[in-house]
């Protein structure tokens, strides 16, 4: 009993597809170093953009919705992506805290 | 992951069910895992190593595999005594946090389905109400009546029960005579201390949402140390 949290993103998530819209969940599932949210924590975004829940402390939040937004329109089911201080393409929305963190995206279908 | 899949995902968690969900990252295919069910084909090889995440209540990807399993918990059992004002911010904070709250408040005029939408209320006096509610040492009780005929038998129950975090309102004076009637009960100078009396970390505020909010507080302080 080590979580006394639950941010229902999940909840949401049901929700936004209620209502038809596409929704990406993203969810964090590595960390290295000091990374701000641990792993299982949780975003969704829409084909619009908008997007609830986090998985950093606001670093790379932008490149994620890019990237849910990409995985919509090029209609695939799932993606792997990692943001690390050393990769210089993540530069812009880097890990300013210096951690590194691996994301997984899934659509819901 | 299929539509079908998330909406059984949200029903277990309403149901308060223990399981984990379970996502092959190379082909993007999940499931759910609940220790007596069986899994398909690709998952059930690594079944043992999914138990181990799931027992240590832990998230993350299976060493030198794809599978990322992600653990739910059930919420931990927080009862209220005293459907009082600073119960209703107690509720409003708990929404986004792993408690379960009831209520017990005999008082019929407190305890009103109007005050607390979708809360469990036992409109009964502790002894019985506890008959309703399964307690054990993961339970947690917040006192707020500050009256000994209702606050008591609630805190003698949690004390029996071992509750891992045991709060009770009132001022250090209210407090002192309340650890006295406890000792005149039977109970050892170690139990009574366990109570966080008076309940919260100091914040300073004195009105009902931040008396609320210090007790969160340390109800999830006192989660983690657990």
């Amino acid at each position: 009993m080590k979580n006394s949290f639950d941010e229902k993103i999940l909840e949401e998530a049901h929700d936004w597809v209620k209502a038809n819209q596409k929704v990406v969940l993203a969810t964090v599932i590595q960390t290295w170093g000091s990374s701000p949210r641990q792993v299982g924590s949780r975003m969704i975004v829409n084909e619009k953009g908008d997007f609830s829940g986090s998985i950093s402390g606001g670093c790379v939040e932008s490149a994620v919705v890019r990237e849910c937004i990409g995985l919509i329109k090029d209609n695939k089911p799932y993606k792997k992506i990692e943001f690390k201080v050393s990769n210089e393409s993540a530069w812009e929305v880097g890990l300013a805290c210096g951690g590194e963190i691996a994301v997984y995206l899934e659509q819901i279908i | 992951m299929k539509y079908s899949q998330l909406k059984e995902i949200i029903k277990k968690k309403a149901s308060k069910t223990e399981f984990a969900i379970v996502t092959n990252l190379g082909n993007g295919l999940s499931e759910i895992y609940e220790p007596a069910k069986s899994l398909s084909k690709e998952f059930e090889t690594h079944k043992e190593q999914i138990n181990d995440f799931f027992k240590l209540k832990k998230n993350g990807v299976i060493e030198k595999t794809e599978i990322f399993v992600e653990t739910y918990i059930r919420p931990i059992k927080v009862i209220v005594v005293g459907a009082v004002h600073i119960a209703q911010y107690l509720v409003n904070f708990a929404k986004s946090l792993n408690f379960e709250i009831s209520i017990i408040d005999p008082r019929g005029y407190f305890a009103s389905e109007q005050r607390f939408p979708d809360i469990k209320i036992i409109n009964k006096w502790p002894d019985e109400a506890f008959k309703e509610i399964g307690t054990n040492e993961n339970s947690a009780l917040i006192a707020l009546t500050h009256d000994p005929k209702i606050d008591d038998p609630a805190l003698q129950h949690a004390l029996n029960k071992k509750f891992y975090y045991i709060g009770a309102l009132g001022s250090k004076k209210t407090h002192a005579n309340r650890c006295e009637r406890l000792k005149v009960a039977g109970f050892s100078d170690t139990q009574i201390q366990s109570i966080h009396g008076p309940i919260g970390i100091k914040l300073g505020g004195r009105s009902a949402p931040e008396i609320a909010l210090s007790i969160i507080a340390q109800l999830v302080s006192e989660t983690y140390k657990k």
